[in-house]
Parts: structure tokens; sequence; C-alpha cells
């Protein structure tokens, strides 16, 4: 029982990370149709960045504030630099994308070095509780909380708002949206910047969890999260959640019972739905 | 004031072409200015160019005395101008409340009764509200581009050939509408269709080949057989 | 009869011509070094017009092709290593590299080529990611990311032979593939690519078209990974990373999709420059993360470049621009 609790936890914490990684991609999918294929890189230096500032003031609130902060700014230029010229062409999207991910990856390498860098969770979150037989380690307890309390704001903000439906309508006509007295390249610019700001928060919060960071880690989440996406319908926000958790648990279960599996348990999963459901798990409106 | 909008010697190319080349009209206050003109003469292309979609070359736009030529068509529409497109401009994939909900800059009382006084107009709307526009037929989809530029407090509404395509009964319930709405706001019509264009229109402009040619009061023009042969080719 | 005069067009004159010319070209240039370079490019023209049957005819984008190549590497290597280092053996592993390639991107095709263009690319990415996880995780048949070297058959050692034999395989494949994207099944891809939904109401089973289009490119890349082996005799882990797929989309984009020529002067390019740059890691340190200078090149070549070289030059030929995948708007 405490060993299905414990593994559970895991799983849900990994699932959060996930989610949060997947939730920018399928945002930015969802209401823009840009497939960002750069967004492992706005993980990884998300995590980078944070990282450096957390280990020189050994302050965690600064090293998330950081990393949001470059997800922010890298959203900003993505955006401008890399999708703008291209959108709504999506084969010079996805190619220019991916050319940048590796970009993003390979300059890690040059700004905070080729190396892999350890990191341990901040004191205040470094110890656990025990309940019982069970043992709850507290980082994985606040990347829990983190997710939901995200998933819950964004998800208000697109059902409670206009924001969700200006974007779309953004992207069925520029035009019309415009004369609506909507500035819509800004629009376009904010969603785009807190997707990858999302991203970014992702990687920071996965650096003391994974407990080592290194520059690949961005092309392999990426990876995870069209994963996650795929399976809970591309452009669906709950699909994505519950995708990430799904996810999340396989992983910590098939890790401890079939270890020989566990690497491969995602792109199981993936094409079970690509078969059965091959929409996603949740149907994406529009 | 009593011109809320004054177009002065408008020049204005769409890429290389120049469409426009002199174009001058001024729209009172409380009034339908109806602009006519035959089918290429340039009536679209001026009310896009006065709603920021197309750049002004040469000249002025007023609107309320403030020059509004080649400002940001989200910045000329928050001064106070609501646009329905030629072609509706409908959001395809949002249903009839989403288009509109899109439109709501604010979702105060005064908004929500100008809502319902327009949705108690095309009582269709209110009926498909949760339809995807894209499924509405061409009348309806009129309405719902009309609605959408009147939900917010407009003082001048720019409309495209509101009759475009519908059926006469339809026209005469379009046209009714657009006479009501005229109580509350400013409208300045591009429309081919005279009968309405005289219905509700005060006053009129002849678009030629990119130029105002000739305008005078609606009821004026109604009398003068050989303008409209000449600029319309009514008789 | 009937057909080697049809094969004599003005083109393939000058294709066989320079065919022929590459041919004597080693009894000149005895160099190992150069005819092993020149063998690379050969190898790595192959594996762009494999992928340009992808990108460039039927707009499908891969990011895996990588794997493809892998698979041919590592099959022969582990065949070569493992068994007779002597032709069967050899003509063994190329019959399994092929096999296996075609199992493979058969699977991959049949999930996501009748889904949007991006759920291809990412599941090839992901697919691509999953064969370098495995290689390296798999270390009693892969040594992991320290590769091992192997004996191939005597007679391939030679390098001028290597070079010849390269040469040949090229030539062949070139002219096969020239064939068949000219023949009513390459005008349906092409089709495909201009208007999917047009194509599939006149008729055509899109999905057949698009999965045998993948099997035959994944097949011929898996044969380019073989021919790679024989020349390099070492594999590791790198055969199948993502820089291979970066490479394999620059020399397809650079030389121009869809014209088959266009990837073998894009081969020809990306790897003089790989050449140089090596070259130059002591000179500055970008050098040395030249993925970031391709990277670059590779962006901007997508956006203000999307024709190629090969593209760009016919369409000044030709007086107008032919449509081609990377400019089409609207693409879904
Ligand atoms: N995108 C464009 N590119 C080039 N020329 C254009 C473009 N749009 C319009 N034109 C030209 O501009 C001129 C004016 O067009 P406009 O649409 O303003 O006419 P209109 O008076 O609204 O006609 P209609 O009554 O048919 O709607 C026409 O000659 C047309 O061919
Ligand atoms: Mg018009």
């Amino acid at each position: 029982m405490d060993l299905i609790v414990t593994l559970g936890v895991n799983g849900l914490a990994t699932g959060m990370l996930i989610f949060l990684l997947a939730a920018g991609l399928t945002l930015i999918f969802g209401l823009m149709s840009v497939l960002n294929f750069a967004h492992g890189g706005l993980f990884i230096w998300g995590a980078y960045a944070g990282v450096w500032i957390y280990t020189a003031t050994n302050s965690f609130i600064l090293a998330i504030i950081l990393a949001i902060l470059t997800g922010l700014v890298l959203g900003l230029v993505t955006e401008r630099l890399i999708i703008r010229p291209v959108y709504g062409n999506h084969i010079q999207q996805i190619l220019i994308t991916l050319g940048f991910m590796l970009v993003l990856q390979e300059l890690i390498k040059v700004v905070f070095g080729p190396d892999q860098k350890a990191v341990d969770p901040p004191a205040w979150l470094a110890s656990s509780f025990q309940i019982g037989d069970v043992i709850l380690i507290k980082y994985r307890l606040f990347i829990i909380i983190v997710g939901l309390l995200l998933f819950f704001t964004i998800f208000f903000l697109l059902k409670k708002t206009r924001i969700g439906l200006i974007v779309r309508a953004g992207v069925m006509n520029r035009e019309m949206v415009q004369t609506l007295g909507i500035n819509i390249r800004f629009v376009f610019m904010a969603v785009f910047m807190v997707g990858a700001a999302l991203a970014a928060l992702s990687g920071v919060l996965h650096a003391p969890y994974s407990g080592v960071i290194y520059a690949e880690m961005g092309l392999e989440f990426s990876i995870l999260a069209f994963i996650v996406v795929v399976i809970g319908g591309m452009g669906s926000f709950t699909g994505s959640l519950f995708a990430a958790l799904l996810v999340g648990l396989a992983q910590a279960f098939m890790a401890y019972y079939v270890p020989a599996l566990s690497l491969a348990v995602n792109m199981l999963i993936m094409t079970i739905v690509l078969i059965f459901r091959p929409q996603g798990l949740f149907k994406v409106k529009g | 004031m009593n011109n809320l909008l004054k177009v002065s010697k408008v020049k204005a190319n769409i890429q290389q072409f120049h469409i426009l080349h002199d174009i001058n009209f001024e729209v009172p206050i409380g009034e339908v200015t109806v602009l006519l003109g035959r089918n290429g003469a340039g009536k679209t292309t001026t009310l896009r160019t006065i709603m920021g979609l197309n750049p002004v070359h040469n000249g002025s736009i007023l609107f309320k005395d403030e020059e509004i030529a080649n400002l940001k068509p989200h910045l000329i529409a928050n001064k106070g101008i609501g646009y329905v497109p030629e072609d509706q401009g409908i959001f395809e994939d949002l249903t009839v409340g989403e288009n509109l909900r899109v439109a709501m800059k604010r979702e105060d009382q005064e908004t929500t009764e100008r809502l319902d006084w327009i949705l108690d107009l095309f009582p269709d709307l209110k009926k498909f509200w949760k339809k995807p526009g894209g499924q509405l037929s061409g009348g309806q989809k009129q309405m719902l581009a009309i609605a959408r530029a009147y939900v917010n407090e407009n003082d001048l509404l720019l409309i495209d050939e509101p009759s475009k395509g519908l059926a006469p009964i339809v026209v005469e319930k379009v046209m009714e509408t657009i006479l009501q709405m005229k109580e509350k706001t400013t409208i300045l019509l591009v429309e081919q269709n005279f009968h309405m264009a005289s219905k509700i229109g005060d006053r009129f402009y002849i678009i030629d080949d990119g130029q105002t040619v000739h305008n005078g009061l609606m009821e004026d023009l109604r009398q003068d057989k050989v303008l409209m042969k000449k600029y319309l080719g009514v008789s | 009869m009937n057909l080697i005069t049809r094969m004599m067009t003005k083109s393939n004159m000058i294709y066989l011509g320079i065919a022929a010319l590459l041919l004597i070209l080693p009894f000149f240039l005895t160099g190992r070094s150069v005819q092993f370079m020149i063998t690379q490019i050969f190898i790595f023209a192959i594996f762009a017009m494999s992928y340009d049957l992808l990108l460039g005819y039927t707009g499908i984008i891969s990011f895996g092709h990588a794997m493809f190549f892998g698979i041919g590497a590592y099959t022969t290597a582990i065949f070569m290593d493992r068994f007779d280092a002597n032709i069967l053996g050899l003509v063994l592993a190329i019959g399994v590299a092929v096999l296996f390639a075609a199992i493979v991107s058969f699977i991959v095709g049949i999930l996501t080529l009748r889904l949007k263009s991006h759920f291809y690319a990412m599941l090839t990415l992901a697919f691509a990611g999953l064969f370098l996880v495995a290689a390296e995780k798999w270390r009693d048949l892969t040594k992991g990311n320290d590769g091992f070297t192997f004996r191939i058959p005597e007679i391939l050692r030679d390098s001028t032979v290597m070079y010849i034999v390269s040469l040949v395989c090229l030539v062949l494949i070139f002219f096969g593939l020239r064939r068949l994207t000219n023949s009513p099944f390459g005008r349906v891809l092409v089709a495909i690519r201009e208007n999917e939904s047009r194509t599939e109401s006149l008729g055509y089973k899109v999905l057949h078209y698009k999965v045998l289009v993948s099997v035959v490119a994944g097949v011929v890349a898996s044969f380019a990974g073989v021919l790679y082996m024989l020349s390099l005799r070492f594999v590791n882990t790198s055969v199948f990373h993502t820089d291979v797929t970066i490479d394999v989309l620059l020399m397809t984009i650079i030389g121009g999709v869809g014209t088959l020529v266009g990837p073998i002067i894009g081969a020809a390019l990306i790897e003089l420059a790989h050449h140089w740059i090596s070259g130059l890691a002591n000179v500055h340190w970008i050098f040395e993360r030249w993925i970031i200078l391709y990277g670059t090149v590779y962006i901007l070549v997508v956006i203000f470049f999307p024709l190629g070289i090969v593209g760009t030059i016919r369409a000044k030929l030709s007086g107008r621009s032919k449509s081609n995948v990377l400019e089409k708007k609207r693409a879904s």
C-alpha cells in the first residue's frame, strides 16, 4: 500500500512537470495553430538560467523568477524572429522550429559550459513528511501543488475570459479581429511568451527533481511533451493534464515493476492511442 | 463639429496598383451616408482604407476632428468605428455567441443592453446561438456581422454591401434593422441595391474609378435619371 | 533498344557524363582521404535523395530519418562483427537492414500518415529518440556510445573500390528514383503535396501512396547507412543523432527540395563544409559548436531561400517560380 502511494506521488510529480511543459506547447498549438519544435529549448534554458542563479544566491524563489523571465524573453525572441515570418505555413514552421531547437540547445553549452550540472532541492523543500509508513518528499508535493495551481489558473483564464476566443478568432481572420479593436500581434506574442514561460518554469522545477541537468534534456523533453500532447489530443489543455499524469504514473510504476519497459512505455501508450483514438483522448474543439 | 468623418484628397494603393486617386467626402453626425458606384469603383477599398486595413498614400482622414490616416486598425476601431466587411468576416469555427463575445470589449450593463436590443432585431441569432458561424446562411451571417459591429458603443459604423447575395425578403429585413440602428449611430454605407440605398440613405457620394465624382441628397438623386444612368447603370 | 533511346535525353546524357568523369577521377586523385571524402558525399547524396522523396515530392516532414540510416549502419556493423566478413554476410546484412527499415517505416507511416503532417514529424522524432536510447542502453550488442570497429569483405577495404561502389550505387539509385518520381506514381505524390484532399477526392488512396513512399525512403536511407558503414568500418550511437537528420534536412533544402539533383549538390556542399569547419575547430570556439552555425544557416535558408540552389536555377531558367513545398502557404 505505502509503496503504491509512494510510486503514485512520484508519478504525479513527474506528470505535473511534463504537464507544465506540454501545457505551453498545447496552448500555442491549440490557440495559434503553431507547432513549436523549439519548445524543449525553452525548457532547458529555463532550467539552466534558474540553476545558475540558484547556485549563485541559493534562493530557489529567485531561480523560479529568473527562469520565468528567461522564458518570456526567449518566447518574445522566438515569436518575432522564428515564428512570425512563417505564420500559416506549417511545413516551414515545423522545419524552422526544429532548427531553432538545436541552436538553443547548443547555445546552452556555449553559455553555461558543456558539462552536466548537479542540483539539489532548496533546504525548505528538501525534507519529507512521514504519514504512517508512507514517506512523502516535500519537493514532490510542491511540484504537484504548483502544477495544479497553474492548471486551474489557465483553465479559468481560457474559460472565463475572451482571451482564448480572441486568439482563435485571430488565427481564422486576423484582419477582422483587428477591426474589432484588438491588437492581435500583441495577443499572439503574449500567448507565445506565456507558453514559453511555462516551458522554462517546468525546466527549473525539473532541475532539483532529477538532480542533474544537461543540454540534451531539451530535445528529450520536447519528445516527451509531444508524446503527451498526442495522447491528450493536440491543442486540448485538459487533455494534456490527463495525458501528462498518465505518462508520469506509467513511468513511475513501470520503472519499479518492469524496468526494462520503462523507457518505451510512453511510446507504447502513444502508439495505442494513435491506433484506437488518433485524435487523442480528449477531443479538441473547433 | 457636425461632420463625424471627413475624408479629403485620399490616394491609396493596393500593392503597386493605384486604386484610389482622389476621394473626398464627409459623414455628418446622425445620418446615413451612402457610397455608390459601379463594381470595381473603389468603394470597398475606401472603407478598408478608413479602417486602416489599407495604407493611405496621401491625403487625410479625420474622425472626430482627429487624424486617423495610417493608424493601426485596432487603434482606429477603438476610437469608435465598427466595421462590417463585404465578406462579413465571420469567425467560422466559433459559435454565434463566441463571435459576439470576441467583439465585446466590456461586458457591462450597457453592452448587454445593446446586445439584447440587437438580438431582439435578429431572433435567428438567438436561436442559433451555439451554431458555428460557418454554418449560418448568408442572411444570418450578415446579421451576425452587423450585430458584432454594433455591440460595442461605436459612433460610426462602416457597412459594406449588406444586401449582397441576399434574397429580396432578407434584404428587407436587413434594411429595417439598419433603419432602426440609424436612430442610434451614424452610418457610412456602401450599397449597390438602389432601392435599399434610397430608402435609408440621407446623402450620397458617387465613386467612379477611385474618385468621388458627385454628391448630394439622396432624394435629389432619385429624380436625377441622367446621373443615375451615367454612374450607376440604373435607369 | 527502345529503353536505351528513351534514356538518352539531353539531361540524362549530362548526368551520365558527369558520372563517367567521377568514375575515372580516382585514377588521378589517389589520395585516400580525398577519395574517402568524395565517397562520403556519394553516400550522403543517396541519403539526402531518399529524404527528398518525402519532403520534396510528397510534402512529408520526417525528423527521424537518421533512424533508418542508423538501422542500416548498425545492422551492417553487427552482421560484419558477429558473422564472417564476407560478401555473403554483407548481402545478408543488406537484406536484413532493408527489411528492418521497411518494417519500421511501415509502422510509423501507417500510424501517423493519415493524420496531419506534424504527427509524422513528432512521431519520427520520438522513434528516432527511442532508437538512440536503445542503442545506448543495449551495450551487449552495440557497445553504446563507445561503439566498435569491425572487419568488412576484403575487396571493399580498398578505398578506390569503395569509391566506385558508392558512385555506382548513387547513379543507379538516382536514375531509379528519377523514374519513380516521373512515373504516374510520382505524379500522384506531387498531387498529394499540392493538395491532399483534392487528390483523395479524385479517388486516390492517399494513405497508401504516402506509406509506400515512406517505406521506399526508409529503405534507401537504410541502404545509405550500409554504405556508410562499409566506408567507415566503425559504428557508434552518433548515427542515430538528430544532427544526422539536421544534416540531411540541410542538404535537401539547400540543394533544392523536389529536384533529386539538389540533394546531391547539397550533400557535397555540406560534407565539404563539415570538412572545412572541423579544420577550423581550434581557430574559434564557434566552429566546435558547428550545430549553431548549421542551425542558423538552415533557419535562414528555410525563410529566405526556400527553393534551394537547383530550384532557384530552374525557376530562373523557366522564368517563373515552380511551386515548392516550402513556399506553399497554408499547408496542413
Ligand atoms: N488585392 C487587390 N489587388 C489588386 N487590385 C485590387 C485588389 N483588391 C481590389 N483591387 C482593385 O481595386 C479596385 C477597387 O476595388 P473595390 O473592391 O474597392 O471595388 P468596389 O467598388 O468595392 O467593387 P464592388 O462593387 O464589386 O464590391 C478594383 O479595380 C479591383 O480590381
Ligand atoms: Mg466592394
